[in-house]
């Protein structure tokens, strides 16, 4: 466990030596707006036609590789803390 | 002690693909994931479709009958909100940007309306998830904290449940379609956040249980933190929900793979051109332009279709009289019946006969009644179902021996009446309404025969 | 030279190769080489008979696709239906895809065949090759030294011959890095262009799937089957599928070349040398060498690191193990690690503006240089990577790895495009020679890259 934290608090370390790099590279730049998007468009937009009705065999290759499921098809997963 | 309580509105939107995938929205109808894709699974590699059209016009439409300021002009991006949680299949939900502000809802201001999507269904107890409801688009409507106590929240509620009925682009009311969420703080304490809770009735309780909760903390001198609380609805409490990863920032980017909306005036006009017109703006107009009291115009308004009826009559018959017949003998025959305004069967055209005839002092109001009654079980021609039936009213005579005949009749369901059992009331009253051949208004009857039965019990005799 | 495919896609069409027997060409060798190369970490076990089944259609009339039985490669980080998109990573081993990305769906349409996925740096986080949790790739135009990264089992595929061609991702040079260093040629095409429904994430503003190939025109062609609008998702371009093999014999007469004195500063004397060859040459031939300003090149480097982290936390964020694989922070390697850590770092809210609002700003800068000086010109030349390949099993430190980014990463923050063909090589060390264009240039890229080929 001890071993696992190490290396967890060295990663995290060796992290951020790039983002100390980044202050000293991008000192002086000009404050532009910022680019989010490489190329933007604006609305674009899907109209609410038909749903879709054939989805293929989706379902059973999402139950497959499931890690568990009930006999519903439902995912089983952890119950919640809270609720005790 | 002064209270702040406020609310956060999550409705799902009428649409028939989801908000960012093609699959159907008609979650309760199939068996468990079921109306699932890469998308709305989370699958790795997947990505959004455009967004549904749809679901943002109708967002758009709601908040204008909330009053609220449309953002436009402005690019509004669809946000990840990153938390850990089974029910969310991608670790993020996608979020918009607030597409509308500062709206007014009856003395509670509204914060901001938003669009989302839907996370999936989990059963914390059980453990399984389903993702069939995963990627439904969400209008999300946040208040102010401006009601001060559980009834004031409770009406607050009401209200903006009539304007979503009103506006006909939610889904529903059917198991899950509205959540909310209700942040309550007193005077001195901190910001306690709930949320499981899906009606107004559970709104009530979880709001009235935090403030007994809160404050008898804070009269023992300890304080009251800051802080996640889940509503149980079995048992009617909060209890501390106590997910770290809920409390922890949700580390807001713009979805890199959705485009930006703008919003346009012209837009907005269109919407605002065909939009449906709101409750409480529509009984305001009722209040004016009919000549109708507040009382009535809030009764008519309370259904959408209540109020269309109401004003396709109000241009055939004198509007006041139609006005105190809605508030008085309509409502309560729905309310007997149990069927919603939307459900009626009988046409304008018959109702106007009917009211007609009444003004015309063709028949009695009380005549009237026992037709409207009866038209509201199986529509008819008022003139020829009086004709048919040859609907005299009850004299009191007539009903007071009714109700003799039933309590000499049944002196068992009389006995258990007065042991405590409220449904042997409602047998008699059964009696009493065979007896009379239906013409009797029942709601009259439970009084006059509650009456009469408290008098047995006092050991007194009729007058 | 640089007729592999052309002849390759000849002999097929005309039956003269048969469909099968290309399969199991590709087949045989990577059963003799994957275990020294470890270019592929699944094969596609149903790759025979399909070759079979188009062999058929094509005997009874029907109409051969353009990629007419040409086997491919893909990088573990596509899906693929029924075949394991690992992305090289223990979280995702057992991941059998459950639908095609829509490139996928492209090349099957045009009768490729799929002979398995390609060996990477886990989830795509690397520039060398040596981060896969299935092993590193060896470099079959250079053994011993990395064959570059993430795009590392694609390029090495190709350069073995185990594959016609093969389908790589590029976000911040992980095409052109390996090609370059594998001695073939790497496209990464303009963002937006190549559809990416289906492929798993490192940074969803840059990435971009692109071809890799021994040749130019084996690039132009599967590119221009990938590429064109897709109504299947949000962020793509709005563009008509159009052909890239046209005109791609046209010659550089009278093309302005790019160059700048910056890549000179940044770059390895040896590498520096080939390339400055490779533009006397591209001069000789008839195009007409521009010096162009990038002041501040390099400043790309950190700021990208910054963007892609908080982007990759973002997009690893479903990988909790509940719906498939295990949760990710679990089991990675430490590169994956060091970048999730540092991007939910600096999304907080208390960082954002400081850092990755911040670093978005210095991607403006660099994104208005590149596509400024390609206003002068009509392609800007110069090196893929600062440095030499280092050799298998050399300790380097995140940083020195980073490093070999530099002058990839410009054409992704800006969105254009950018292709690599091989210029020569330092001491049996292929060097790639960087052909940059703007925005939905991929033609004049594809021109220049193929005049400088056939010259060799």
């Amino acid at each position: 466990m001890a071993m696992k934290e190490d290396r967890i608090k060295e990663i995290e370390k060796s992290a951020e030596e790039i983002v100390e790099a980044f202050i000293r590279a991008s000192e002086g730049l000009p404050s532009l707006e910022e680019t989010y998007y490489a190329h933007l468009k604006f609305n674009v937009m899907r109209p609410d036609k038909r749903p879709s009705q054939d989805r293929g065999d989706f379902r059973e290759r999402f139950l497959l590789i499931a890690p568990a499921r009930d006999e519903s098809g439902n995912l089983k997963v952890e119950a919640a803390k809270w609720v005790k | 002690m002064k209270v702040l309580i406020g609310f956060e509105v999550h409705q799902q939107l009428m649409t028939n693909q989801k908000l960012f995938c093609e699959c159907p929205t008609n979650y309760q109808d199939v068996a468990p994931n079921t109306n699932i894709c890469p998308i709305c699974t989370g699958m790795p590699g997947s990505k959004p479709l455009p967004p549904n059209e749809q679901a943002t016009n109708s967002a758009i439409e709601i908040a204008l009958m909330l009053d609220c300021k449309v953002i436009a002009n402005q690019p509004i991006f669809i946000q990840r909100k990153h938390y850990d949680y089974p029910d969310l299949p991608n670790g993020y939900q996608r979020t918009s940007l607030p597409i509308a502000k500062d709206g007014f809802l009856e003395g509670v201001r509204i914060r901001e309306v938003h669009l989302e999507e839907d996370p999936g269904q989990y059963d914390p107890t059980a453990g399984v998830v389903d993702f069939n409801r995963c990627g439904v688009p969400l209008v999300e409507i946040v208040t102010e904290p401006d009601m001060h106590s559980p009834e004031e929240a409770r009406k607050f509620l009401r209200r903006l449940v009539r304007v979503l009925e009103y506006s006909g682009k939610v889904r529903p009311e059917a198991g899950g379609a509205m959540r909310v969420d209700t942040n309550i703080s007193i005077e001195g304490g901190g910001r306690v956040e709930v949320k499981n809770i899906n009606s107004v009735k559970g709104a009530y309780r979880a709001i009235k249980f935090e403030l007994i909760r809160q404050k008898s903390k804070l009269e023992r001198g300890e304080q009251v933190i800051r802080e996640t609380r889940a509503f149980l609805e079995s048992q009617k409490i909060t209890v501390p929900m106590r997910v770290k990863e809920l409390e922890e920032d949700y580390r807001y980017i713009p979805d890199p793979d959705i485009y930006p909306i703008i919003i346009d005036q012209s837009q907005i006009e269109r919407i605002r051109a065909k939009m449906v017109e709101a409750p409480h703006i529509r009984e305001k107009r009722l209040m004016e332009q009919y000549g109708i009291g507040m009382e009535s115009a809030s009764v008519i308004a309370s259904e959408r279709e209540l109020a269309d009826l109401f004003e396709a009559v109000a241009s055939e018959v004198d509007p006041k009289f139609a006005a105190t017949w809605f508030r008085t003998k309509l409502k309560k025959v729905l309310n007997y019946m149990k069927i919603r305004a939307a459900e009626i069967k009988f046409t304008k055209m018959q109702l106007v006969d009917l009211l007609k005839m009444i003004t015309n002092k063709e028949i009695t109001p009380e005549q009237g009644e026992i037709v409207l009654r009866i038209m509201a079980k199986k529509p008819e021609d008022p003139r020829k179902l009086i004709s048919r039936l040859k609907i005299v009213p009850l004299s009191e005579k007539e009903i007071e021996s009714a109700i003799n005949e039933a309590i000499n009749e049944n002196k068992k369901a009389v006995e258990d009446y007065l042991k405590g059992r409220e449904e042997a009331l409602n047998f008699l009253a059964g009696n009493v309404m065979k007896i009379t051949g239906g013409k009797a208004d029942p709601r009259e009857i439970i009084k006059k025969l509650r009456k009469r039965l408290d008098l047995i019990q006092r050991g007194e005799s009729p007058k | 030279m640089g007729e592999v495919t052309r002849e390759k896609l000849e002999s097929l069409k005309s039956g003269a190769l048969s469909i099968v027997e290309n399969v199991h060409r590709s087949l045989d060798r990577i059963e003799k080489m994957n275990r020294d190369i470890n270019a592929f970490i699944e094969i596609n076990k149903d790759a025979l008979a399909r070759a079979e089944k188009i062999e058929k259609k094509i005997k009874h009339g029907g109409k051969a696709g353009k990629l007419c039985g040409l086997t491919i490669g893909v990088k573990s980080n596509i899906n693929v239906m029924g075949l394991r998109a690992t992305c090289a990573s223990r979280t995702l081993e057992d991941y059998v895809s459950t639908y095609n990305a829509d490139v996928i769906k492209r090349i099957l349409s045009e009768d490729a065949i799929i002979i398995g996925m390609n060996n990477m740096d886990e989830f795509a986080c690397g520039s060398s090759g040596e981060t896969s949790a299935f092993g590193p790739t060896d470099n079959p135009a250079a053994l011993g030294h990395i064959p570059g990264g993430s795009s590392s089992g694609s390029a090495a595929a190709v350069a073995a011959g185990m594959c016609d061609l093969s389908l790589g991702t590029d976000t911040g040079g992980s095409i052109r890095n390996p090609a370059s260093h594998c001695g073939i040629v790497g496209l990464k095409p303009t963002y937006g262009l190549v559809p990416r429904q289906g492929l798993i994430d490192l940074a969803m503003s840059l990435d971009q799937i692109g071809p890799l190939s021994p040749d130019v025109y084996g690039a132009a062609l599967l590119l221009e089957v990938i590429a064109g609008r897709n109504e299947n998702e949000c962020i793509t371009l709005d563009v008509d599928k159009i052909s890239y093999t046209d005109g791609i014999d046209e010659g550089v007469e009278g093309v302005r070349i790019g160059t700048s004195s910056k890549f000179r500063e940044l770059t390895d004397p040896a590498v520096m040398e080939v390339i400055d060859k490779a533009i006397a040459r591209l001069e000789g031939l008839g195009a007409e060498i521009v010096e162009v300003d990038l002041p501040n090149l390099e400043k790309g480097l950190t700021s990208y690191y910054l963007i892609v982290s908080v982007e990759f936390f973002s997009a690893t964020r479903k990988f909790d193990g509940r719906k498939y694989g295990k949760r990710i922070e679990d089991v990675c390697g430490d590169e994956v690690l060091r970048r999730i850590l540092r991007g939910g770092l600096i999304s907080k809210k208390e960082y954002r503006g400081k850092y990755y609002q911040r670093a978005l700003q210095v991607r403006t800068l660099i994104r208005r240089e590149l596509m400024d000086a390609l206003k002068r010109v009509d392609v800007i030349a110069g090196p893929t990577v600062p440095k030499l390949p280092h050799r298998l099993g050399t300790k380097l430190t995140p940083m020195e790895i980073y490093a070999y980014d530099y002058l990839t990463i410009p054409a992704n923050l800006a969105g254009i495009c950018g292709g690599v063909v091989k210029a020569g090589e330092v001491k049996g060390i292929p060097v790639g020679l960087q052909i940059q264009g703007p925005m939905l240039g991929e033609k004049d890229v594809l021109r220049v890259m193929r005049a400088f080929e056939a010259s060799r």
